[in-house]
């Protein structure tokens, strides 16, 4: 589903960073694949690479067998098979929850606005927050708003999807609701990358675990290898850090 | 929410309303002292009539004959005047008829008189500037929100372009840009349009296109800075989602840039409604020439300008108070 080949990525301003380099891996249909790894170690970019938000300079990326970093590519059209939620949840204020939700399926999918409606509700009955269709963003908890958000990208019936860090900018006590709609999704056979820090999300439901340091992938393989036994000492030490 | 930082009791609260109020009454008497400390002689009854003012207005016969009769139609006289070989009719109201049948009329012969209201040339003046302004804010939105997304643009033709634009603009007084607008790109439109005989333009039209690409410079920059304190989440977020650059400004980014702008475009209404004064130079007669004509014939300039200033106050402060009730209607819950 996704292949990433040898790409690298540099930041220039405000100073030299390299955010990625030679990073290669593959992400099978029906994956779930969690991205660890200490702040800036490049797993928000690999992962903001995958939808062109941030545009690898080298390397190739293919999703669904289409070269994303291609000329030709329309990459609107890609973007719309790949749904992606933010740490900031960035759901539009000034729109309501269920405008929300139905806004790229008129524009993008130019779906009518009854189908985008049903849509949408069916998509708001799933992550369990029905009953806040009409109202705006800024009356919901965080939590809410993830939610909301997640059913924002399910609505362009995405074959990927991509979480950066959905869960760190909420309340402890929110995380797991959040949670528990990804592993619904997860339990569905939807094909997932999530960036996080929740350990416990990513021994339950990834099917592979990857840890990156310094813009390079350390260390990849199942959770129980990853958590009982890592090879690398740079995973040992971060491991260690935050279990 | 507003007094977060300063608490203040109901008395205190009560006293300061009451301090405000005698500031207010202090200004408006010490005004009035120093009008009455003018040598001036005033004369405000003698506004109105620039107004609305009661013309005489007389009937005149045009040709030579006889009178025919005279019927009452309600409140009209008909009056039918037979020549030797024409004859002719005038319906005239009814309140002071000089002729009866049979009376013999010339051309020019006055046949009846009466009054009618006519719009003084103070009122005239009041509606050319309001639509004017109108005009040119409307056309000034459009030319800013284009210049301002060309700003931000990544294109160096679009952004350079729109750069040079609102430096040269925001640099110049707009009286030159006016002269320039009228005498030299006016002379040039006009001498094109005559060759393919076809109407010239009017100096309004000038006047409005000056006063628009004026304002636009600025909106342009209002507009961009608008954009811009948009968070990149919400671009992001559209983008994500698959749509285009012009989906996400015009579904995701405007609407909300828009709303955050409405203060600023309001102060740079104002300043547009005042600076269209200026156009008194290409012979548009509105508000401030109008009243520059009254006060030469009239010789009253204190209650003329008084009046003037207080006519652009009336359209300031319209819409002031319009663009406050658009920011209530587009907050958000």
């Amino acid at each position: 589903m996704i292949t990433v080949d040898k790409v690298s990525k540099t930041f220039h301003a405000p100073h030299e960073v390299k955010a990625l380099q030679d990073v290669s891996c593959r992400v099978a249909k029906g994956e779930v694949v969690v991205i660890i790894g200490p702040s800036g170690s490049g797993k928000s970019t690999l992962l903001r690479c995958l939808n062109r938000l941030e545009h690898a300079d080298t390397g190739h990326i293919y999703i669904d067998g289409v070269d994303i970093l291609d000329r030709k590519t329309n990459i609107n059209k890609v973007r719309a098979e790949v749904g992606m939620v933010f740490q900031s949840f960035n759901l539009f204020p000034h729109k309501t929850v269920l405008e929300n939700v139905t806004l790229a399926q008129l524009v993008v999918r130019k779906r009518s606005p009854r189908e985008a409606r049903d849509k949408a509700m069916a998509l708001l009955e799933k992550v369990g927050i029905p009953d806040k269709a009409a109202v705006y963003p800024d009356r919901l908890s965080g939590g809410q708003q993830q939610r909301v958000a997640i059913a924002r990208a399910l609505a362009m019936d995405p074959k990927v999807m991509l979480f950066d860090e959905p869960t760190s900018a909420l309340d402890p006590e929110m995380i797991g609701e959040v949670l528990d709609v990804m592993k619904n999704l997860a339990r569905e056979g939807m094909t997932m990358v999530v960036v996080t820090h929740e350990m416990g999300f990513a021994r339950e439901v990834a099917d592979r675990v990857i840890f990156m340091d310094q813009g390079r992938i350390v260390e990849e393989g199942t959770p129980e290898h990853f958590f009982t036994n890592p090879t690398h000492n740079r995973t040992k030490l971060f491991l260690s850090q935050i279990l | 929410m507003a007094r977060a930082s300063q608490q203040m009791t109901r008395g205190a609260y009560a006293f300061w309303v009451m301090v405000f109020f005698v500031i207010v009454f202090g200004v408006v008497a010490a005004l009035y002292y120093a009008t009455r400390k003018v040598d001036y002689v005033w004369r405000w009854y003698r506004v109105p009539q620039y107004f609305l003012y009661k013309e005489k207005a007389e009937v005149r016969s045009e040709i030579q004959g006889r009178v025919q009769d005279v019927v009452r139609n309600g409140d009209n006289v008909l009056i039918r005047v037979t020549g030797d070989e024409q004859t002719a009719q005038y319906t005239v109201p009814a309140k002071d008829i000089r002729v009866d049948a049979g009376d013999t009329v010339y051309p020019g012969d006055v046949l009846g008189v009466f009054q009618r209201w006519k719009v003084g040339i103070l009122m005239q003046g009041l509606w050319l500037t309001l639509k004017v302004s109108l005009i040119s804010i409307m056309l000034g939105i459009v030319i800013g929100l284009i210049a301002g997304l060309a700003r931000i643009s990544s294109n160096p033709a679009l952004k350079w372009s729109a750069v040079t634009y609102v430096e040269i603009i925001r640099g110049s007084p707009l009286l030159v840009q006016i002269f320039i607008w009228y005498f030299v790109l006016g002379t040039v439109i006009n001498t094109l349009l005559a060759k393919n005989g076809m109407m010239q333009l009017p100096p309004l039209w000038y006047g409005v296109a000056s006063l628009a690409f004026f304002c636009g410079a600025y909106v342009a920059e209002i507009v961009r800075a608008g954009i811009q304190s948009i968070h990149r989440g919400q671009m992001e977020a559209a983008r994500s989602l698959g749509m285009s650059y012009p989906q996400a400004m015009r579904h995701v980014i405007l609407p909300q840039a828009l709303r955050r702008i409405l203060p600023p475009l309001a102060g740079q209404f104002i300043s547009l409604i005042k600076d269209s004064s200026l156009l008194g130079i290409i012979a548009v007669r509105e508000l401030t020439k109008a009243t520059r004509e009254v006060v030469t014939t009239s010789l009253q300039p204190f209650e003329l300008w008084f009046m003037c200033a207080l006519l652009y106050l009336v359209l300031t402060f319209g819409l002031s108070m319009f663009v406050q009730y658009l920011e209530r209607r587009t907050a958000v819950s």
